[in-house]
């Protein structure tokens, strides 16, 4: 492994930031599109207000121009992580309520839930580069999922998907306050960074 | 005793003189001009259907002794219609800005009450003292998908009336315009005009916000614009500009991922490089040499890629072997 501050490292950083850009933007414009197939699957107004959904992160963020680099990593990561596990149940339960009657919607949620590990592989990677292994996923397993009924489910489902294009917007900024922060070098905090 | 009475146009208006007795004997005179007794009920003055002309300070005297006894200023309007309200972040990500105006003026002075909620936590709304009917609001959130609500209510003398308005953080986002649009000539180069524009100032942090920009050029001669997007970059060579026609260029901004593009720059103007005329009759003769495919590309009498050694006469004018080559090439382009 480079050291943190080396020309390699230097390289390798950039180059996961700018492809994490490239890949929340892919994301975001993907679930969108879900968003609006999902809505006219379940039969969903796009009018519907989803109150924060319990167990799904919210890409909502106070003082975020303050945080720190590591900290902005750290919770995109334990964001992806939730809406990855969130997601693989949707996937689920969408097999499980139609079956194959809509294979589109299902291949559509499994391309975004890929696109999903692919951002936490490139969360991970920074993570590793700025000297700090990122934290494991033990006691962060699948959110237990309340007994909804099927309409809560889709609601739910709606609220995770709103969440998760709100957060592919946020994940761009973080990446590029990264950039800004360190832009050449090492993981050496800005001086708008905390000690 | 000087008071301000408001009334709505088409109202029928009576005015006591103070404590006088309805028998006393009273003039009234508006704005100092004596009115027609046939205006008064006794000594109670009455206005029928006023009109906004009819503002103005109006005074009772008691005949007898010429004492005022009462003046009012009576000012004639309307109650407010519905405002028109509109919320905007050209800023972001610090924050945005609610403007707001009547419809229709009221004629008598309002004021305007503001309230901004995201979901139930009320923000405050800090008013400009330029405009005055402006106020900004700074995010306390970000990436929130809770909306904003902002209700805007207008109140007068005659009434009230209001509006809401309801959105999300991103559907605001509107920058200002891109400056500093300047539009060149490319030495050499007919077909090209090089543009070149600045970040709205307004913008605070166009490195971690990027904008995207729209160009839009076209001659002035014709009404259809050409458009380019730009993902990056502050600058953009035209390449396809018709050789000598005045050109109009045109930027506008857009937030790199969310809300929607700006107006459009101030238009600047611009015309490709043309060669100088040397000599006007080696001038005309070119022209006329010249392929028929275009009759807009003049190829400059002299050429750079000429072969010094290579030359072949064409009529009355030495044109290069390799610069007829090119003008064949250009030729076939057009066809």
């Amino acid at each position: 492994m480079a050291a943190a501050g080396s020309p390699s490292a230097t390289l390798r950083r950039r180059d996961l930031r700018s492809r994490g850009i490239r890949l929340a933007g892919k994301m975001r414009s993907d679930v969108i599109d879900l968003l609006d197939a999902y809505m006219e699957q379940q039969g969903l107004d796009a009018s519907v207000s989803v109150a924060a959904v319990e167990g799904v992160p919210a890409a909502a963020a106070e003082h975020w121009d303050e945080q720190t680099g590591t900290q902005r990593l750290l919770e995109n990561l334990a964001a992806y992580r939730t809406f990855r596990a969130l997601l693989a149940q949707m996937l689920e339960e969408q097999r499980e309520q139609l079956g194959e009657a809509d294979a589109a919607l299902g291949r559509a949620l499994a391309a975004v839930l890929l696109q999903v590990s692919a951002f936490i592989y490139h969360l991970e990677e920074l993570l590793r580069l700025e000297s700090r292994s990122p934290p494991s996923e033990e006691g962060t397993g699948p959110p237990l999922a309340p007994h909804l009924s099927l309409f809560e489910r889709k609601l739910r489902g709606l609220g995770v998907l709103r969440e998760l294009a709100q957060w592919a917007v946020r994940s761009v900024r973080d990446l590029r306050q990264l950039a800004k922060a360190s832009p050449g070098s090492s993981s050496a905090p800005s001086p708008a960074e905390s000690p | 005793d000087s008071h301000i009475q408001y009334e709505q146009v088409g109202a029928d208006v009576t005015m006591k003189c103070g404590s006088m007795d309805w028998d006393t004997a009273v003039t009234w005179t508006a704005n100092g001009t004596d009115i027609d007794e046939s205006h008064l009920n006794g000594s109670y003055l009455i206005l029928k259907n006023v009109n906004l002309t009819q503002s103005g300070q109006y005074s009772c005297y008691e005949s007898s002794s010429w004492h005022l006894k009462y003046q009012t200023y009576l000012r004639v309007g309307t109650p407010p219609k519905e405002p028109l309200l509109m919320c905007r972040s050209n800023n972001y990500p610090k924050g945005f800005y609610c403007s707001w105006h009547l419809p229709t003026p009221t004629y008598i002075p309002n004021s305007f009450n503001i309230s901004v909620m995201h979901g139930t936590r009320e923000m405050v709304c800090e008013k400009d003292i330029f405009p005055k009917n402006r106020c900004h609001i700074r995010y306390l959130q970000l990436f929130s998908t809770v909306k904003y609500k902002v209700t805007l209510t207008v109140t007068n003398a005659l009434g009230k009336n209001s509006t809401t308005l309801t959105f999300d953080e991103f559907a605001i986002v509107k920058p200002d315009p891109p400056e500093s649009v300047v539009a060149k000539p490319v030495p050499s180069n007919p077909r090209r005009l090089e543009v070149s524009w600045q970040n709205p100032s307004s913008w605070p942090d166009p490195e971690s916000f990027p904008l995207k920009f729209f160009l839009r050029y076209r001659p002035l001669i014709l009404d259809q614009w050409q458009h380019v997007e730009l993902s990056d970059g502050t600058s953009h060579t035209i390449t396809d500009a018709y050789a000598g026609k005045e050109y109009i260029i045109q930027v506008a901004a857009k937030d790199n991922d969310i809300g929607t593009w700006s107006d459009w720059s101030v238009a600047v103007h611009a015309t490709p490089w043309t060669e100088e005329p040397k000599h006007l009759t080696t001038e005309a003769q070119v022209t006329e040499t010249t392929s028929a495919s275009t009759s807009s590309f003049i190829p400059p009498p002299t050429t750079k890629i000429c072969d010094k050694g290579v030359v072949v006469r064409s009529g009355a004018v030495a044109v290069c072997w390799t610069a007829g080559l090119v003008l064949a090439a250009y030729g076939v382009f057009f066809i």
